[in-house]
């Protein structure tokens, strides 16, 4: 039993002896370890119990064993495979634990389970210098393969692309073949031989198909394969810290209204995770406007300044020549009384020399001619207020412009109107007339405080728009409704008295209607008017009632008293001879 | 205080003097100078060496054997014990010994081991491959033209032109010698992520996140095809080497094998969990590698449509793989350090792991001549000698001006058909070709 026991088993793998000293592997089938079973004589198999299959050897049950005996299988419940493995060892006696990984996969599928899938081929001890080549598949084996995998696969798509192939169109049953049908059994009919015909059954081909297509469940995935790698470690708490993606807050919803602080709420929108980074240049190119811009301001004040100097020094340069004319025409007129030679001699010398000549000569000659001189001094010196006064003038006129070219827009649309004598309305154009923009007047106040409109409000269909003039207080009024001096004296007023200018003036004129000759009475009393027209009260005694009861209380007839009766016919009267003078 | 107790007390030195001569008095009649007798002391030593450490004075045959080769170590100086006593233990060891302690035996005993002294000596002998000697490589060409990250890049068998697909949803394809722009290719609706040129036609396929799969006629630059199928985004792309076969994988967990003529769909090559993002075919059997996210490489029987192997090594998703043209192996790629691994065809047994490019592995190639690329997903690219799997050169892609430093990436590469030039396609939108240096 023993030696049998050791002839099967494998050999030891690490034996004292050293007698065994080549080194053939033999490739030794793996055997199963169950020792074969022993079955005891009749009479000791008391306690024994026959489980397996070999324990009844070909025979039945033993009746002596009282337990549930299933000999050949018979009587057992059928169950399903167990999936129990026979333990199995290798040709080295190692146990083979991998067949439970294997067991189940298709035949061909090779699965790394070992330890020695993980050790570099170089290392590995069980594998061979041919086994650790890797030449590139020969030729033979590549084409062998392509022809192989050709086939197959051939026949794959042959099946999908069948219902595409025209020659699957099922023909017009023109196919029909005939049988000679001899019966075996001759009975007593007088048939004896049939002719059958055979065709197919015209299909339609757009008939929807006949069964139902079921769906084939999908099999049973493959067995996982062994993993062959370490399991991933622990995460440590740097990792985790790192890997921490803090809890989306909104700022819009709170449903369950967390009170979430500031600095949460500032970290979870995630804008303050990057810096923006604003590039130097945009410092530098504002910088540089800016002194760019300065420099350029100076610039022009220091032109502006140097002309201004320039025209003071002009205009002074010219104001002296003016006063050296003017000295001279004094002279002038003053030497045909004295030497002329002097004044040519004056006039060579430099103005100052001359003028004090001129003022020597005034001198010399007061004792001479004292009445004439008064008269002279006189004229001269009426002469004198005139240029002054002409002067004054000029420079009136000079600074008028000057402060003109320096003025805004607004001053200047003014003068311009006052000067063209246009319409002040086109302060409206120009936006210099600003709505009088008190609150109250922005809004309608009716609206305020008030259920509901009420009947004052406006009809539907009354044309009131607005309940308060838009433009407000005099000032406004008067700044839009100045209609202009259009007296005499103006030239513009009238078309600049040319016939087409007059025309023009006509029919341009909105509503000063062209001005009638001969207006209402008394209009012409009247000073211009400036603004919308403004009625006073009238305290005076309108209809005469007072002076009538006065008249009355003196007794006084009305036809005789002339003047206090206020005769309307005689005034008109006289107003008529007055019209035709 | 003190200097006046010092100067109480007497002088030592007459107090030494006193007592030695009185020690010498007492003791005169026992020999003390016998310590310095050498031999006795020598011959005692031996005894007491030889009765302690007799039974070790060998070492047990196995741990000799781990020893190696070299000498022993001399034993250490031990504090403990005088000079003298260490010099006579040497001498004492060396007298009665003749040869070294704890020396080896003579390597003629090795033979007449047992198999578990041979195994272990097997285990101890490396085996060295020494590396090949390859020349550095480095940028010799920027190509800029796409407007979005460069996906995928294929060369044309007959090594004129390349042509690249990127996030612009174009194609285009480039003169490989001018790097001049030769056509752009448009019709996909996103990104293209897969391109091959087909060695026997004139046709050059194109796959897209859009899930299409198109095939362009490259005599009339039109889509002649499509090849319909794909549930989402497909992510690689690639032909049979012997076959009008087109295998394309992506977003779906599924490769699709197509037949190029028909358009029909032969096998839906389903296992992977998650996404498929690398492709390779072979000619032989496996005839179809997928490389997926599920961190697994599968090598598939493509006449039954089966998986026929799972290399389940890899702890990441595995993004990148490559064949080499001369040798039957090929090597994966995926995440994190000792990321990519070189498997033996067409058995799938692990040849070695690649230690040293610590990055998110986008592409990978090799060339005949035994170089290996890895490109990285932070713009790290590495080269290694293939045979062995060590790196020779490392180096960092620069993104081309005007993009952030994290568009520094590198998502496809292929060499050349003579191996001498790298084509890479970047996340700074621009084709980078590298070249061996020449010396």
């Amino acid at each position: 039993m023993a030696t049998a026991l050791a002839s099967l088993l494998p050999k030891p793998l690490y034996s004292v002896a050293v007698e065994e000293e080549e080194e053939v592997e033999v490739q030794q089938p793996t055997l199963a370890l169950a020792p074969r079973a022993v079955i005891p004589p009749y009479g000791q198999r008391s306690g024994w119990r026959p489980t397996k299959a070999d324990d009844f050897g070909d025979g039945g049950a033993y009746p002596e064993c009282h337990i549930a005996q299933y000999p050949n299988e018979m009587g057992r419940k059928r169950t399903a495979a167990g999936n129990t493995l026979a333990l199995q060892v290798d040709a080295e006696g190692n146990v083979r634990y991998d067949l439970i990984a294997t067991q189940g996969h298709r035949e061909g599928v090779k699965v790394q389970s070992q330890f020695k899938d993980l050790v570099p081929l170089s290392q590995r001890t069980d594998l061979s210098e041919t086994q650790r080549q890797m030449e590139l598949p020969t030729d033979d084996e590549i084409a062998a393969t392509a022809e192989r995998t050709k086939l197959a696969l051939e026949k794959l798509v042959n099946g999908k692309i069948k219902a595409a192939q025209p020659k699957h169109v099922p023909d017009a049953g023109g196919k029909s073949q005939f049988i000679r049908y001899t019966p075996v059994q001759q009975s007593g009919n007088g048939l004896k031989q049939r002719i059958i015909k055979m065709s197919e059954v015209v299909e339609d081909p757009l008939e929807p198909p006949r069964f139902k297509h079921k769906k084939v469940p999908r099999g049973p995935p493959s067995p996982p394969p062994p993993v062959l790698r370490s399991p991933p470690r622990k995460a440590t708490a740097e990792e985790q810290k790192a890997w921490m993606i803090p809890p989306s807050i909104s700022n819009w919803k709170n449903n369950k209204g967390f009170t979430i602080p500031l600095d949460k709420r500032l970290a979870a929108d995630g804008r303050g995770l990057q810096d923006i980074h604003i590039n130097d240049n945009f410092a530098k190119l504002s910088e540089a406007l800016y002194v760019a811009d300065r420099h350029a301001r100076e610039e022009v004040r220091q032109r502006a300044l140097m002309q201004q100097k320039l025209a003071q020094k002009e205009k002074e340069s010219k104001e002296e020549n003016l006063r050296m004319l003017a000295q001279r025409a004094r002279q002038d007129r003053v030497a045909p009384s004295g030497s002329r030679a002097e004044s040519a001699v004056g006039e060579s010398s430099g103005g100052a020399g001359r003028a004090g000549l001129g003022l020597a000569d005034y001198g010399s000659d007061e004792s001479e001619e004292e009445s004439e001189r008064d008269e002279e001094e006189e004229e001269d010196e009426a002469g004198a207020k005139l240029r002054d006064e002409m002067r004054r003038e000029k420079r009136q006129q000079r600074e008028r412009e000057l402060r003109m070219n320096n003025m805004g827009t607004e001053q200047r649309a003014k003068m311009l109107a006052r000067e063209q004598n246009r319409d002040i309305s086109e302060k409206i154009a120009l936006g210099l007339a600003k709505p009088s923009a008190s609150k109250e007047s922005m809004l309608d106040q009716r609206l305020f405080n008030r259920d509901a409109l009420p009947s004052s409000f406006a009809d539907e269909d009354a044309y009131n728009l607005y309940d308060r003039p838009l433009f407000h207080g005099s000032s406004a009024a008067a700044a839009i409704y100045q209609r202009g001096n259009l007296g005499a004296g103006n030239d513009e007023s009238f078309g600049g008295g040319t016939e087409e200018g007059i025309g023009e003036a006509l029919a341009n004129d909105r509503f000063g209607l062209g001005a009638p000759k001969n207006g209402f009475q008394g209009a012409g009393d009247q000073e211009l008017r400036e603004g919308p027209v403004q009625f006073e009260k009238d305290t005076g005694d309108v209809f005469g009632v007072d002076q009538f009861l006065e008249s009355a209380t003196r007794g006084t007839k009305r036809g005789i008293d002339e003047e206090g009766g206020d005769s309307r016919k005689r005034r008109q009267l006289n107003r008529a001879d007055d019209r035709e003078e | 205080m003190a200097t006046a107790t010092e100067g109480q007390l007497p002088p030592l030195s007459g107090l030494l003097a006193s007592s030695s001569r009185r020690t010498a008095a007492i003791f005169a009649s026992s020999s003390v100078p016998a310590l310095s007798d050498e031999l006795s002391s020598r011959a005692k030593l031996a005894v007491k060496i030889s009765s302690e450490y007799e039974a070790v004075r060998e070492l047990p045959i196995g741990l000799r054997q781990q020893q190696g080769p070299q000498a022993p170590r001399p034993p250490k100086a031990i504090e403990g014990p005088p000079q003298e006593t260490t010099r006579l233990i040497e001498a004492a060891a060396g007298s009665t010994a003749p040869q070294a302690a704890l020396t080896l035996a003579p390597t003629s005993k090795l033979q007449t081991q047992t198999p578990l002294h041979r195994a272990l000596s097997v285990r101890k002998q490396q085996r060295e491959i020494k590396p090949d000697y390859h020349p550095q490589w480095r940028l010799s060409r920027v190509i800029s033209g796409h407007l979005g990250w460069v996906r995928s890049v294929a060369v044309e068998p007959g090594n004129k032109w390349f042509a690249t697909g990127a996030g612009d949803r174009v194609i285009k394809i480039w003169d490989l010698a001018s790097g001049e722009l030769k056509i752009s290719l448009t019709g996909h609706i996103s990104t293209v992520r897969g391109l091959a040129v087909s060695p026997r036609h004139p046709y050059l396929f194109s796959c897209g996140e859009d899930k299409m799969v198109k095939c362009w006629d490259l005599e009339a630059n039109k889509v002649i095809r499509h090849y319909h199928g794909h549930l989402s985004g497909i992510y690689a792309l690639a032909l049979h080497p012997t076959l009008d076969l087109l295998v394309t994988s992506g977003r779906d967990a599924s490769a699709r094998l197509w037949d190029m003529r028909t358009k029909a769909q032969i096998h839906v090559l389903s296992g992977h969990t998650a996404t498929v993002g690398a492709l390779l075919t072979a000619p032989v059997d496996p005839q179809v590698i997928t490389g997926s996210m599920d961190s697994t490489v599968k090598l598939w029987d493509i006449t039954a449509g089966k998986a026929m192997m799972t290399l389940t090594h890899h702890k990441k998703s595995v993004r990148a793989l490559a064949m080499s043209p001369s040798e039957f192996s090929f090597v994966s790629g995926s995440a994190g350090g000792n990321n990519i691994k070189k498997f033996k065809l067409p058995g799938g047994e692990l040849v070695y792991t690649c230690k040293g490019h610590e990055a998110i592995i986008n592409a990978m190639s090799v060339n005949a001549d035994g170089v290996q690329f890895s490109g990285g997903d932070n713009g790290s690219l590495t080269f290694w000698d293939y045979k062995t799997g060590l790196p020779f050169q490392h180096m960092d892609d620069i993104p081309q001006p005007g993009s952030l430093d994290a568009e520094a990436g590198v998502f496809c590469s292929t060499f050349d058909m003579t191996g001498t030039r790298l084509i890479t396609g970047g996340a700074d939108k621009t084709i980078k070709i590298y070249a061996e240096r020449t010396q």
